[in-house]
């Protein structure tokens, strides 16, 4: 299950014009983003225990939503995920696994961090070929862009 | 390959050179050869955990191999040998130099300075670098790196307490417009990412991050440079440390898994596309602040021997480095894994993060535990040292090493390494004149990468933390100046509020100048750390100095011969200063392959880091003017020349001449301006370096919101220097004062005879005006000036 945290909308405006910026400088002007942090939390457990930590662990409920399934609400985007990949460590994923132990009682059996960028911008193909440019790092991360 | 490796005694030079290769030992046909004969001596084929042994500790980052070896320098006809370069220039001046306030010196992880006005803690500093991890994964890499110079910090003597992280980056510029090579990542995707690694590991681990500095250049487009620092604090009866015979072998912190495995000996190979994900890794911080608080606790309770740092090379460095006299036996089937998947020699070379080795008598083991497990931090028991002089590594009955110490740490063959120097041609002729007004090219060099404001990556470090950070890296009235040292006062490690005693650090870099003349780079990369010390009041007569060389490959007679001259730079500056080296660290093979094929060198980068004493942090100082009416000093003599400068860059000026630094000139000036700041007469202090004397002017003026009515035709000066010289020109061993008005009768007393001039007054005015006699050179408003410098980096 990904548990899926972004920032309301209200005080998220630095992060989204910064990650404009770096885009336009890259060469893509974006007409709209939104940015997310997703938690992979690999465990057969129900809804109802993956809405406690994302209520409850995972978010700051004056400044971030969460959701296990909706997507913020920005027509015609592109959806960016950025993963580490297996192989290479995650310490928010393993740190977050501990806090998961301590707060359910039970591990789960891995969770993984990750990133969404959702961006309104011309070309899909432009956008992954950017996106390899300035976010990722072909060494270390595993990435996917798809349209909304 | 296999096949290959079981006839290992047998093989020829070519298959030797094939093996290497496929294992990535990075071992020369020599070395090779050496490793070959002692197999043969002892008549058995060896097992690949001792090759991988043998490579790492071996290697040119265990090892410093270059440095140490021995050199054979010509120039001018005249030709010079060094048995070991290293020992003959920076060793030599410490040696020479004796301080007593050195307690440590290149024996363990850091050199170690007598600290506190009770004599009772040691101040211990290293810098090391993590550059070819950061061009590959500037995140990780850069997280690792501090991850291992504060683990450098944690395990010297018997552990010192973290107080200060330094960090200073090379980068190529970020609009610069070469193709880059396939597996390159661009220079802002580096700078971001190992800004963002040194921020999340210091800031998370509780250690303030609060002086360095960032050097743009295209010669680092492919090979960036990271250095990173720590400063910590020992009680000076824990410097000592010993292992005995029946110590238990204790790894403390991460557990051991796959990643990282061939670090030391990556470090000495060229980045290409070849290069492997598992030579980086990403760091842990929450795991080493567990290591942190377990070994604080565990040393003022006496409860270990010995310890050191996992870095380069994992268990087998570390280990065998505790072991060099004695002997060890290591049971791998005891290390806690992060996988299962994974083989004995595997687990010997791991360069996993945030692990620690520790001897501990067996008797102590149970009150160790107790701390470790209150403190939620990993352990495992990996064997004892024994008293046998052999390395012995086993996985259940499988013998994965068993080695003499001898042989592992002295077999190692050196090579006489040619040297050579061929400087540029310098000219000297009067700058050409430029069509651009003085303004106009102060407001450029204000907002050129290497001069301008660096607050979008320092105010992402929590420079505050630990409550100890008197003078900050950035200063003034909106605390936004560029600050010229850091002053801690380290109440948090010593617990003593009533000792006012901190220590000011700070650094000097100029790699533009060694293009020109390695050995003037290090006088002025010297000259200017001791300045910026003064410039904090920090006590310079205590200064202690770390070298940490990076080079592109030393197999080049030119790059060495830029070396040896460095390094006889460093001895002169350390006997001039009375300056002594206390530790280094070098780094190599800084090139790679460029987008058409060509090898791409870095320039030779030597940083100079600088710690000092500042006997009451209460009386410290910063580099902002601060009341209307004081008088302005400038000191030191302005010297013709335009090389090494920022100017020199912009402009086709047609002088490359370096003034050259007159150390017993700048010494006696610095020892009179020192005592006019002990006795308070000085109320701000700056120095002049990138960009040169007009923005020096600039930055104390917008940084403290005054204007100042300045006319430089009283300063000292060579003849005949020109406007150009004089405003941007960066000769060394120049700093601007303001002086309390009410002192300055007291002040001039000070320094009679010394090339110090009144160059004005500081004002209420919003506007600096500069002139020389007559001539109006420019003027213009403060805030207009601090818009040009204010541009965001990040």
């Amino acid at each position: 299950m990904i548990i899926e945290v972004w920032t309301k909308e209200k005080y998220a405006k630095n992060e989204e014009a910064g990650f404009a910026a770096r885009m336009a400088r890259a060469g893509l002007p974006i007409k709209a983003a939104r940015l997310s942090r997703l938690y992979k939390v690999e465990a057969p457990w129900t809804r109802t225990e993956f809405n406690r930590l994302g209520a409850e662990l995972l978010t700051d409920n004056i400044t971030e939503h969460y959701s296990i399934s909706k997507r913020p609400g920005i027509k015609g985007c592109y959806r960016v995920e950025i993963w580490l990949k297996n192989s290479a460590t995650d310490v928010v994923g393993e740190s977050v696994k501990e806090a998961v132990h301590d707060m359910l009682g039970r591990s789960p059996a891995g969770v993984r961090f990750g990133r969404a960028y959702y961006a309104r911008c011309a070309s899909g193909e432009k956008l992954r070929a950017v996106i390899s440019k300035t976010l990722m790092n072909e060494v270390v991360n595993v990435c996917s862009v798809n349209k909304l | 390959m296999k096949d290959l490796f079981s006839k290992f005694t047998s093989l020829s030079e070519k298959d030797l050179v094939k093996i290497d290769a496929a294992y990535g030992w990075s071992l020369n046909a020599a070395e090779l050869k050496q490793a070959q004969r002692y197999f043969r001596k002892i008549k058995r084929e060896p097992a690949r955990g001792e090759l991988e042994s043998i490579a790492q500790t071996w290697s040119e980052h265990c090892k410093h191999k270059t440095f140490s070896g021995p050199v054979r320098f010509s120039r001018r006809g005249k030709v010079k040998k060094y048995k070991n370069l290293f020992k003959e220039t920076i060793v030599k001046a410490t040696r020479e130099l004796d301080k007593p306030w050195c307690l440590s010196v290149f024996t363990d992880n850091a050199g170690i300075v007598e600290f506190g006005a009770d004599r009772k803690w040691g101040l211990a500093f290293k810098a090391e670098t993590h550059n070819h991890p950061c061009a590959v994964e500037p995140y990780g890499g850069a997280e690792t790196g501090v991850g291992g110079v504060i683990r450098d910090i944690l395990g010297v003597g018997l552990g010192a307490k973290p107080v200060l992280n330094t960090d200073n980056f090379c980068f190529g510029r970020l609009d610069s417009k070469m193709k880059l090579p396939k597996n390159a990542l661009g220079a802002e995707r580096v700078f971001r990412g190992v800004v963002e690694g040194v921020r999340d590991y210091g800031n998370r681990i509780g250690i303030p991050t609060a002086s360095g500095g960032i050097y743009f250049d295209d010669g680092y487009l492919l090979n960036p440079l990271v250095y990173v620092g720590c400063v910590g604090l020992i009680p000076a009866d824990k410097i000592e440390k010993k292992v005995r015979p029946g110590d238990l072998i204790l790894s403390i912190g991460g557990r051991t898994g796959r990643d990282g495995i061939h670090g030391a000996t990556f470090s000495s190979a060229n980045i290409d596309e070849e290069t492997s994900a598992s030579a980086v890794q990403i760091g842990h911080a929450v795991n080493e602040k567990k290591v942190l608080d377990v070994l604080m606790r565990a040393r003022d309770l006496g409860l270990y021997d010995a310890l050191t740092d996992c870095g380069a090379g994992g268990f087998s460095s570390a280990i065998g480095e505790l072991a060099s006299g004695t002997g060890a036996h290591v049971r791998l089937e005891n290390a806690a894994l992060k996988d299962t998947k994974i083989e004995p020699w595997e687990i010997w070379v791991s360069e996993s993060q945030e692990r620690m080795i520790l001897a501990v008598p067996p008797k102590k083991l149970a009150a160790l535990e107790d701390i470790l497990n209150s403190e939620n931090c990993e352990y495992c028991v990996l064997g004892e040292f024994t008293s046998n002089n052999r390395l012995l590594v086993t996985f259940n009955s499988e013998v994965v090493v068993d080695l003499t110490m001898d042989f592992l740490h002295e077999g190692v063959p050196s090579f006489e390494k040619p040297a050579v120097f061929s400087a540029p041609r310098v000219s000297g002729r009067a700058p050409r004149k430029n069509k651009k007004t003085c303004l106009q090219v102060l407001k450029e060099l204000l907002a050129h990468p290497n001069i301008c404001s660096r607050h979008s990556v320092i105010t992402q470090y929590d420079h505050e933390v630990q409550g100890g950070t008197v003078i900050k890296p950035l200063q003034g009235k909106s605390g936004d100046g560029p600050g010229d040292a850091t002053v801690i006062w380290p109440h948090s490690a010593t617990g003593n509020i009533g000792d006012f005693s901190g220590f000011a650090v700070t650094h000097g870099f100029n790699p533009a100048a060694g293009r020109l003349d390695p050995y003037q780079m290090t006088l002025w990369s010297v000259d200017e750390a001791v300045r910026n010390l003064l410039c904090s009041g920090a006590e310079i007569s205590r200064t202690a100095l770390l070298d940490n060389f990076c080079a592109a490959s030393p197999k080049d007679p030119q790059v060495m011969g830029g070396l040896v001259l460095a390094a006889e730079g460093c001895y002169d500056a350390a006997i001039g200063y009375g300056a002594p080296f206390i530790s280094g660290k070098d780094s190599f093979y800084n090139q790679s392959k460029d987008a058409a094929g060509k090898d791409y060198p870095i320039p030779l980068s030597l940083l100079i880091s600088a710690i000092a004493p500042v006997e009451d942090i209460r009386r410290a100082i910063t580099m902002n003017f601060k009341e209307a009416g004081d008088p302005v000093y400038l000191a030191g003599l302005n010297q013709k020349g335009m090389g090494g400068s920022v100017y020199g860059e912009l402009y086709d000026c047609g002088n490359n001449r370096m003034g050259p630094v007159n150390i017993k000139a700048a010494v006696k000036l610095y020892n009179a301006l020192l005592k006019a700041i002990k006795k308070g007469h000085v109320r701000a202090a700056h120095d002049v370096s990138q960009g040169g004397l007009a923005v020096t002017l600039a930055e104390m003026a917008f940084s403290g919101g005054l204007g100042a009515k300045l006319d430089l035709g009283a300063a000292a000066a060579e003849k005949g220097l020109s406007d150009t010289e004089l405003l941007f020109g960066e000769s060394p061993s120049r700093l601007v004062l303001e002086v309390a008005k009410g002192a300055e009768a007291e002040f001039v007393k000070l320094v009679k005879g010394l090339p110090v001039g009144k160059i004005g007054s500081v004002d209420d005015g919003r506007s600096l005006s500069v002139k020389t006699g007559r001539r109006p050179l420019f003027s213009e408003d403060v805030n207009a000036l601090k818009a040009c410098w204010k541009r965001e980096l990040l």
